[in-house]
């Protein structure tokens, strides 16, 4: 395996792309008139009924091979639900109610925000198969808002091919044991409308572009103030690929902090099957020498549950290879065959794991087949392998295990072709697990339970025409006009105050760090002491300071006295700062008595100035109950130490 | 293909953009660049739904999405490929297993295998053999299955000479050794089809189970592979001999209830447990583990040999439903028009208007039988515990007990195939024929599977 955290990703090829899911602001779900409110205990729910679900043909009449093995996994899904967020639409008893206008709407102003310059003048509902069981139709309806868009990244465009408007797949439960046969669905949140970004996927080259991306389309979703907030609102899926190897889709990465690791981790697995693949070709490997032949070995195991052993030619060592740091290439196929069939990887071994130093038994999920070098030696005179081969054992029902063996040659067979398209599930430690085969155009179909709705170019402009600036837009403005950090203009977009920033600098002509502070900082601040300042309070000061009622250096007092009692007039709030009238003699004095007070022997360079002054002009500050600009006191502090130095 | 000379269809196109789509050469189904401004879409054109906007196209594009786009003067739009969709399912070979029973699939529209319309955008039953086997291919070991088609027509499209056509095609079956019959119906009409078929089929020595689908087969949750599995079993292995329907019992994919196709009715527009049977608890219930049977009158397989059909129907029948304000003159017209008879649909235990009376006085001078039923659907009508029932029973009209409008409905129909001699459609219609009047009525019909389902005491928690 090469290092994962000394990789050259230029050089290896990479690409990436993303897909972005985030909620959007809505009162009601997409395709019914239920809110749109999630349950805090997803398990503990008013009723339940269940499902089994079949593939059906594409438009153009074809199965998708993806759901053909989504089928195969024979799925018994069960669903929860409770009554105030859960109609018979969720349920999948009655059709579709007209979709929610306002969301189409906001589909368009999203696309206006991302240049897209193909709009969709006609929404044409589509249905997006899925066996899973995570919607209850068996197809998430969906539709193209607009194609042909971008966002800026590190100076370079990445392209948006399409954005998606669509309804929001039910939340998955009780998810603890992955070999099971059932699974478990909570129905709050399936058909949440939704938006789907995706970028093209050749234009992201390394992790940094990819995080980049994520944010910019982040910021998009806060500055519009379309995005839902809060957790759980946002989810994305990454396809990477490097050069040699193969689209992989890595679903429901939420946390931008791990993409990197992801990548590393994608990047590692990719190289080391194309390895494998040059190593089974240079041993002249073919699939013809791969054979459906099972052996029944349960004798050997004082065992119950049925064993069964498949010898696999040549591919001694490869099985051991190290994929992801702590999983070996034995166990990587094992996810798959385990979620296809229901054996639970514990319960399938493959021959390398007999070998000193094997990584499966060091990983998180090492066989629970305890063969021992005797039951190893018997195993051998059964199958018979030679030198070079290696054997896997599955235990399990007789069908169960058929089945597994026959997933586990097939998916031999395509490390032949190196990197099997697919889409993963992303694990915590960074690593991934087979979810299902990709998922191609032929499981995308119309809705016929939704005739097109008609939008017309004109209400679409219409609609789009008073968008506000783009995020980096502002950040291109805000660091000219202001020197802003990125990081600065994020908060701004974050904490929604973009508005009132514009409104406090360029109305109330407000200096543009203190309209920060007003709305970042001290807001903030007051939170982490559980103080809320509500908006009209933050707006009441913006205006005392800038009809210069009150100044800066009286925000904390302010603040605290507004707090105590939000229905002061300005006059009473006037007489509590208690301002004094104090004249230059007066402050002069003041001064010097600070400067006295903090010792004329430690002024004596231009650093001890620099050290001091601030501490000299808060005492002052103090001193006069911060009735003074303290503008007009540093002038004053530096030129009486001017005069001792 | 399309050769280059076929004056090509540019299916469901209409108005300048359908002339100008021909003037271009520029074929549904060909793979097209459109531009328009900044924009440029490429994409298959696919046919357009009749009821929508003239001036649009339909594009699929890379993705497998559809969308819209207005074709106006400024858009260019250009053929730039060709790839025709092929929408059939995979080809099953089926073996004939001798040891399996003969159940024929008489198809007459929707159920198990529908597809895409272009015309209208909504779905039309495809049902072919190849399509059945593939969609639900564990029905080849269930048992020897012959799909036929009978028509393919949305169930409010059927007639009364359908049903007939129906039940002839059914002896037909029957008479080549078929051991059941399924037949395939849209559910809207599927109960007032069972009803008919209920008289028609006379000593039926094989069960026929009616079968369709509440979320159609081009969905991945159709409830119709499993309707037709346990409709399978149902009529291979069972031992009845009714017409009876069976549906899912619940919103689940558990258990399906078999009902007396008299008694039963479709009780919620979308539901997958829409049939309920009514003033009497369904005949029995089926799921993966076998058949539960809760009545003990079911008629059980006979002797073939005694099986005859008697589908002589006549209809001329009209069904009225009254409410409070109806003029009469609707009864007034049914007469003038040259109705046979007429089912009434009453208020409570089966009441109309008093000014209804002349009307039926009419009714009973031109020998026009008028039977009432009842508006609640459950229970029975009984025009003797008010004076102004027995003031229509003076008038002549025939109280249907409690039949359901579309069991009267069908029988009617029957009945003046037979007669129109008012004394013996008197006969006929209370005479219990299949089930369709019960001589007594049991609490349980109206308390017992209901529609109550396992988990509602939590939600009456919580109410």
């Amino acid at each position: 395996m090469i290092d994962q955290n000394n990789l050259d990703f230029k050089k290896l090829g990479f690409h990436a792309g993303l897909e972005v899911h985030h909620h959007i602001k809505s009162k009601r779900k997409l395709f019914c008139n239920c809110p749109t409110i999630l349950e805090e205990d997803p398990e503990n729910m008013e009723y339940s009924f269940y499902r089994y679900f079949r593939p059906v043909l594409g438009e153009m009449g074809d199965f998708d091979p993806g759901m053909l093995v989504e089928f195969e996994k024979g799925y018994k899904v069960i669903y929860l639900a409770n009554e105030r967020n859960t109609c018979t639409y969720e349920m999948d008893e009655t059709p579709p109610f007209f979709p929610d206008m306002e969301t189409i709407e906001k589909g368009y102003i999203l696309s206006e925000y991302f240049h897209c310059t193909s709009f969709a003048e006609e929404i044409v509902v589509n249905r997006k198969q899925y066996l899973d069981g995570s919607i209850t139709t068996g197809f998430q309806r969906t539709f193209i808002s607009a194609r042909d868009g971008w966002v800026p990244v590190n100076g370079k465009k990445v392209r948006i091919t399409n954005l998606h408007i669509e309804e929001d797949a039910a939340r998955r439960v009780n998810w603890d044991d992955t070999s099971s046969r059932t699974v478990y669905f909570n129905l709050d949140r399936l058909g949440f409308p939704l938006t789907e970004i995706i970028t093209e996927y050749t234009d992201i080259e390394t992790p940094g572009e990819l995080i980049e991306t994520a944010k910019q389309i982040g910021r998009v979703l806060r500055i519009s103030k379309i995005g839902r907030r809060g957790l759980g609102t946002a989810r994305q899926d990454v396809n990477i690929s490097i050069t040699g190897g193969n689209r992989v889709e890595i679903k429901g990465v939420q946390d931008l902090d791990l993409f990197d690791l992801m990548c590393r981790n994608e990047v590692v697995r990719q190289h080391t099957l194309i390895e494998i693949k040059e190593e089974m070709l240079k041993r002249g490997i073919t699939e013809e020498d791969f054979e459906h032949t099972y052996v029944d070995v349960s004798h050997l195991f004082e065992s119950e549950v049925k064993h069964f052993a498949v010898i696999c030619p040549k591919m001694k060592g490869l099985f051991g290879l190290e994929v992801q740091p702590n999983k070996d290439f034995g166990l990587g196929i094992f996810e798959k065959s385990m979620l296809i069939t229901g054996i639970p990887r514990e319960d399938q071994y493959h021959s390398d794991e007999f070998e000193d130093g094997s990584i499966r038994r060091n990983s998180d999920y090492p066989s629970k087949l305890k063969i021992d070098k005797q039951l190893y030696d018997k195993l051998c005179s059964i199958l018979n392998p030679k030198e070079t081969d290696a054997f896997v054992v599955v235990r399990g029902s007789e069908k169960q295990s058929m089945h597994a063996l026959k997933k586990i040659i097939e998916r031999i067979k395509m490390a032949l072709d190196g990197v099997p398209q697919e889409t993963r599930r992303f694990i915590r430690n960074g690593n991934s697990e087979f979810l299902r085969v990709i998922h191609g155009k032929d499981r995308i179909y119309p809705d016929t339970d939704t005739p097109p709705v008609v939008i017309s170019l004109d209400k679409i402009e219409e609609i789009i025409r008073n968008i506000g600036k783009r995020p980096w837009e502002v950040s291109e403005e805000l660091k000219s006009k202001y020197g802003f950090s990125q990081n600065k203009v994020d908060l701004l977009i974050r904490d929604e105050q973009l508005d009132s920033f514009y409104k406090f600098t360029e109305e109330l002509n407000l200096n543009a760090h203190l309209a920060f502070k007003l709305l970042i900082d001290i807001p903030r601040e007051n939170r982490r002491k559980e103080n809320i300042l509500n908006e009209e309070t933050i707006e009441r000061i913006a205006s005392l300071l800038a009809s210069e009622t009150t100044i800066p250096e009286q925000l904390n007092q302010v603040i605290s006295l507004l707090s105590r009692n939000k229905h002061l007039t300005d006059e009473e709030l006037i007489v509590q700062l208690n301002i004094k009238e104090i004249s230059s003699e007066e402050l002069a004095t003041i001064v010097k008595q600070k400067i006295d007070f903090i010792g004329k022997d430690k002024l004596q360079t231009s650093e001890d100035e620099q050290r001091y002054l601030p501490k000299i002009v808060a005492l002052v500050l103090k001193e006069c109950n911060y009735s003074i600009k303290g503008q007009t006191v540093v002038s004053l502090v530096n030129s009486f130490i001017k005069e001792v130095i | 293909m399309v050769e280059e000379n076929v004056i090509f269809d540019p299916e469901g196109y209409r108005g300048s953009l359908r002339e100008r789509l021909i003037k271009d050469k520029i074929r549904t189904w060909s793979k097209v660049s459109v531009k328009k401004g900044e924009a440029h879409y490429e994409g298959l054109l696919l046919p357009r739904s009749q009821h929508t906007d003239d001036d649009y196209v339909t594009l699929k594009v890379d993705t497998g999405y559809n969308l819209g786009i207005l074709v106006d003067e400024e858009t260019d739009i250009q053929e730039i490929g060709y790839q025709k969709g092929h929408y059939k399912l995979p080809h099953v070979d089926v073996e004939f297993k001798k040891e399996l029973p003969n159940v024929t699939l008489l198809g007459t529209g929707g159920t198990v295998a529908s597809r895409l319309d272009y015309r209208t955008g909504a779905v039309l039953p495809a049902f072919t053999p190849e399509e059945l086997f593939s969609a639900v291919p564990e029905l080849t070991s269930t048992v020897n299955l012959t799909p036929k088609t009978l028509y393919q027509i949305l169930s409010e499209n059927f007639r009364p000479e359908y049903w007939v056509k129906t039940a002839e095609s059914i002896a037909k079956e029957i008479e080549s050794g078929a051991n059941g019959i399924i037949v395939g119906h849209g559910t809207d009409t599927m109960c007032v089809t069972g009803c008919a078929l209920a008289y028609f089929l006379r000593n039926l020595p094989v069960p026929v189970v009616l079968v369709g689908s509440q979320r159609s087969s081009d969905r991945p949750s159709s409830d119709g592979p499993r309707n037709i599995l346990y409709a399978a079993q149902l009529a291979g292995y069972e031992n009845f001999a009714e017409v009876v329907i069976s549906m899912h019992g619940t919103p689940s994919d558990s258990y399906n209830l078999v009902h007396r196709a008299t008694r039963c009715r479709k009780m919620h527009s979308a539901r997958r447990d829409t049939f309920r049977s009514l003033s009497d608890i369904p005949l029995g219930k089926i799921d993966y583990s076998g058949t539960t049977w809760f009545k003990d009158d079911i008629k059980p397989r006979s002797n073939p040999e005694d099986f005859y059909l008697d589908a002589k129907i006549d209809s001329r029948v009209g069904m009225l439903y009254f409410y409070p304000g109806m003029n009469p003159d609707l009864l007034e017209s049914m007469v003038d028009l040259g109705y046979h008879g007429v089912i009434v649909i009453g208020t409570g235990l089966a009441h109309v208007g008093t000014d209804v009376y002349p009307a039926l006085e009419r009714c009973q001078e031109e020998e026009i039988p008028v039977v009432m039923v009842v508006e609640p659907l459950y229970g029975f009508a009984q025009l003797r515990v008010y004076e102004t029932g027995r003031d229509m029973l003076a008038r002549g009209v025939i109280e249907g007990e409690n039949m359901l409008p579309s069991a009267a409905y069908t029988k009617l129909i029957w009945a003046l195939g037979h007669t129109r001699n008012l004394d013996e459609v008197r006969d006929i219609m209370l005479t219990p024929i299949a089930g369709e009047i019960t001589n007594r009525e049991s609490p349980r019909g109206f308390m017992i599977m209901q529609g109550i389902e396992p988990g509602i005491d939590q939600i009456l928690k919580n109410l």
